[in-house]
């Protein structure tokens, strides 16, 4: 009798706390836009995604005989977070932990409105438009392990900036068609030439996330696509990078860097052939003129062919590539040397689409200021796969 | 799995390039004896340890964020010393002095800054005063300089040409600073100079600090308030002085106390020919071939024979050559002898050129020769009256040191 008493008790219980609970949920939230009341919870349930790649290293690198770089990295893991806000709201994230975690950046995290296809607003961190590669540089989408030098080295990939500014694409005729970006952005700091004791480092200017100097700076791109997989680019920034007054007292002059851009991608053959190209002019202070570089200029010309598609039998979607690219950066347009260029070869095996794992040689000369040449080598393996 | 025909050209074309590419991949080393920065090969553990620390400072670029200036010459060691040999013209530095022996502070002496970080002003040349433009000289072989006794130096000099040769070599003694180790604090203590293109410094503690200091306007705890323009010494960088910690300084010093010269070239019957003529013509009265080293702070460079080519002296150069700016006991027209050594490797080291005298302004072996005066007119004269096979010779050993 007890029993069946105590049995009848707590189910009435879990009815009711069943009850109260769906009216607590949906009557009113327990703080309103607090942890439990979030519109992807509600509102953008199922249109908001998550995703990210992962990629891991193996080098061994040798300058003039010695072994300089070799061993195991975590060189990547990425959180790409999307949602679709609205039918005209749409908002994007990528964080990064570099180094195994050692480096946290949040790379992209921008809001879009999108008014016509030939005009959007965005505003937040964004990926500057400078070269095609900025945009798209996921390592499971590249087929070499290390970045293009003029992107690591000149135009500093992966460059996000805060910004406001808009997009849009132009149909053209046929298949082809126009594609634009321009925003205001905080630009480049001190670190330009204050932080790098390499020189004249412009990447040492990125992640100026709090403005130095009240002018902000202009990056845009324009390019043109005849059809899928063929387009041309081109991108420049324009800004003052340097601080020049503190409580409205000007200690220095107004000093600025400007990057130009050239990008190609084209299809020929199954042979798919992408390159970039950029010159950059910054304007140093006098008294460091003749060993801080005034100008920079690098480019790289890659081409893949892919083969042997479903050739492992069990991977039917498995591919290979073979792939080749030159590199070249003048980090001092005004000395002898100050420069590097290296030539990369290999082999990427795709088990999928998505995936990939990529064997490269690299040989190369750099040259220091006195143009004393140092012979580099190395050879790279990756893994690397969106998920 | 098997390879379908269309994919063996792609494969076959990657498993050659790789292959190719393997004999490649290490890359070649440069042979024993033909750099300017490599140790000693018989340094310890623990000496090769310190070595390599001071060779990544050595190298080591400051920015202004990390101490470069307010005023400075060049960034780096480095950036003055190419591969560890000599400088280039463009990074000469200028020393001001007047014929009294006054270094011109108030005019930016003892040495012209010409760079400045954003928000200092660089020193500039000052009009109607001597100036001495100075090369960088190599770093190589530094220590085995340190290790020759005073007595072996002092026993070529002849102050007075008492001989009659018409070389009269002096020891410049000069001040050593009170932050060299040894020293009565307070009390004024001299020692033989050696380093220096007026062999105006005795230690090569004094010779890394002042470059550090002067050059590039990194502060030390030996020398720990900023070099500053006289004309502006508001100005000052943005690091913390002092810049770098007594442990890199004496990392640095290690450094170029263990740096090896690099090896001559082969010896054959031309270059012995060569060397004889060398010494006929009087070259080696002040070129002294060699001397033997004495202890040292590293074990492996006591009792070790320097063939550096100098008598470590200094000699009156002529009016051609004289700077009018005395250095301690130096006058306006003595230079020390400079070493031969490393010059069969120097082109290399120079993108090509050569530059040779104090102040780079000779590009050839033979030019330089021919620039003496002086005490040199004698070897100069007989060096220009050879035949030209001989003199071709004679160029031969000089430029196979």
């Amino acid at each position: 009798m007890m029993r069946h008493l105590l049995i009848a008790i707590a189910a009435l219980l879990v009815a009711g706390s069943a009850r109260a609970q769906q009216a607590d949920t949906t009557d009113r939230p327990f703080v309103r836009g607090g942890v439990y009341d979030k519109p992807f919870q509600h509102r953008l349930a199922g249109r908001a995604v998550f995703g990210g790649y992962a990629e891991v290293h193996w080098r061994h690198e040798r300058a003039d005989g010695l072994l300089v770089d070799g061993g195991f990295e975590a060189k990547r893991f990425n959180l790409f977070a999307n949602a679709r806000v609205s039918d005209f709201v749409r908002f994007a994230a990528e964080l990064e932990f570099e180094e195994g975690g050692r480096e946290v950046s949040l790379e992209f995290a921008a809001m879009d409105l999108r008014l016509h296809p030939a005009l959007s607003l965005r505003g937040g961190i964004i990926l500057s438009p400078l070269g095609r590669f900025n945009l798209a540089h996921d390592s499971p989408l590249t087929e070499f392990t290390d970045r293009p030098l003029v992107s690591t080295e000149i135009i500093g990939v992966a460059l996000s900036e805060p910004a406001i500014g808009a997009f849009g694409r132009v149909r053209t005729g046929g298949a082809s068609r126009l594609t634009w970006e321009l925003y205001a952005t905080n630009g480049f700091s001190d670190g330009v030439v204050t932080a790098s004791e390499a020189g004249t480092r412009i990447p040492a200017g990125r992640g100026n996330f709090k403005d130095n100097n009240g002018s902000p700076a202009l990056v845009g791109r324009v390019a043109w696509s005849p059809r899928l997989g063929t387009e041309f680019g081109l991108s420049a920034h324009r800004g003052q990078w340097n601080t020049h007054a503190s409580e409205g007292v000007a200690f220095d002059a107004r000093r600025s860097l400007t990057i130009a851009v050239l990008d190609v991608e084209a299809e020929w053959r199954g042979v798919l052939l992408q390159g970039e190209a950029a010159t950059a002019a910054i304007a140093v202070p006098d008294g460091l003129h003749g060993i801080y570089a005034t100008r920079q200029a690098g480019g790289y010309v890659e081409v893949v062919r892919e083969f042997a598609r479903g050739l492992v039998r069990t991977m039917p979607q498995s591919s290979f590539a073979a792939k080749a690219r030159f590199d070249a950066i003048d980090l001092n347009r005004h000395v002898r040397g100050d420069a590097v260029v290296r030539f990369t070869a290999g082999l990427t095996f795709r088990p999928t689409r998505d995936s990939a794992i990529k064997f490269d040689l690299v040989r190369g000369r750099d040259r220091d200021q006195f143009n004393n040449p140092t012979e580099r080598a190395a050879v790279l393996v990756s893994l690397t796969t969106y998920f | 799995m098997r390879l379908p025909l269309r994919h063996l050209a792609p494969a076959l074309a990657i498993l050659a390039g790789t292959m190719a590419a393997c004999a490649e991949l290490a890359t070649e080393p440069p042979a024993d004896g033909e750099v300017f920065d490599a140790p000693f090969a018989e340094l310890s553990a623990g000496e090769l340890r310190v070595f390599l620390t001071g060779d990544a400072e050595f190298s080591r670029r400051f920015a202004p964020a990390t101490g470069l200036g307010p005023i400075f010459n060049n960034a780096s060691c480095f950036s003055c010393h190419s591969a560890d040999g000599r400088g280039r013209v463009e990074n000469s530095l200028v020393r001001l002095g007047t014929p009294d022996n006054d270094f011109l502070p108030h005019l930016g002496g003892p040495q012209i800054q010409d760079r400045a970080i954003a928000g200092a002003i660089a020193e500039m040349v000052p009009d109607g005063v001597p100036l001495s433009r100075r090369l960088p000289p190599p770093v190589f072989g530094v220590g085995l300089i340190e290790a020759i006794p005073d007595a072996s130096i002092l026993a070529n000099a002849d102050p007075d040409d008492a001989n009659g040769d018409g070389i009269s070599g002096r020891p410049n003694w000069v001040s050593v600073r009170d932050y060299v180790p040894g020293g009565v604090p307070g009390a004024a203590r001299t020692a033989l100079g050696r380093f220096g293109r007026k062999a105006q410094t005795a230690t090569l503690l004094e010779q890394v600090v002042e470059a550090y200091h002067q050059d590039m306007g990194i502060t030390s705890v030996f020398r720990p308030a900023e070099n500053v323009n006289v004309r502006a010494p508001f100005s000052d960088d943005q690091a913390i002085d002092p810049e770098i910690p007594v442990a890199t300084v004496q990392a640095v010093v290690h450094y170029v106390r263990a740096l090896a010269p690099p090896a001559p070239g082969a010896d054959t019957p031309t270059r012995r020919t060569g060397a004889a003529l060398f010494a006929s013509v009087g070259c080696a009265a002040c070129h002294t071939p060699a001397f033997t080293t004495g202890p040292s702070s590293i074990a492996a460079l006591a009792g070790r024979r320097v063939e550096a080519y100098s008598d470590f002296l200094l000699h009156d150069m002529g009016d051609a050559l004289a700077d009018q700016r005395p250095d301690g006991q130096a006058s306006g027209r003595e230079w020390r002898t400079p070493p031969l050594w490393g010059l069969r490797l120097m082109r290399r080291f120079l993108d090509g050129d050569a530059f040779l005298m104090h102040d780079g302004r000779a590009r050839t072996v033979e030019a330089a020769i021919l620039l003496h005066g002086g005490e040199g007119e004698r070897a100069r004269a007989a060096f220009a009256a050879l035949d030209p096979a001989s003199r071709r010779t004679l160029l031969d050993f000089v430029e196979s040191r």
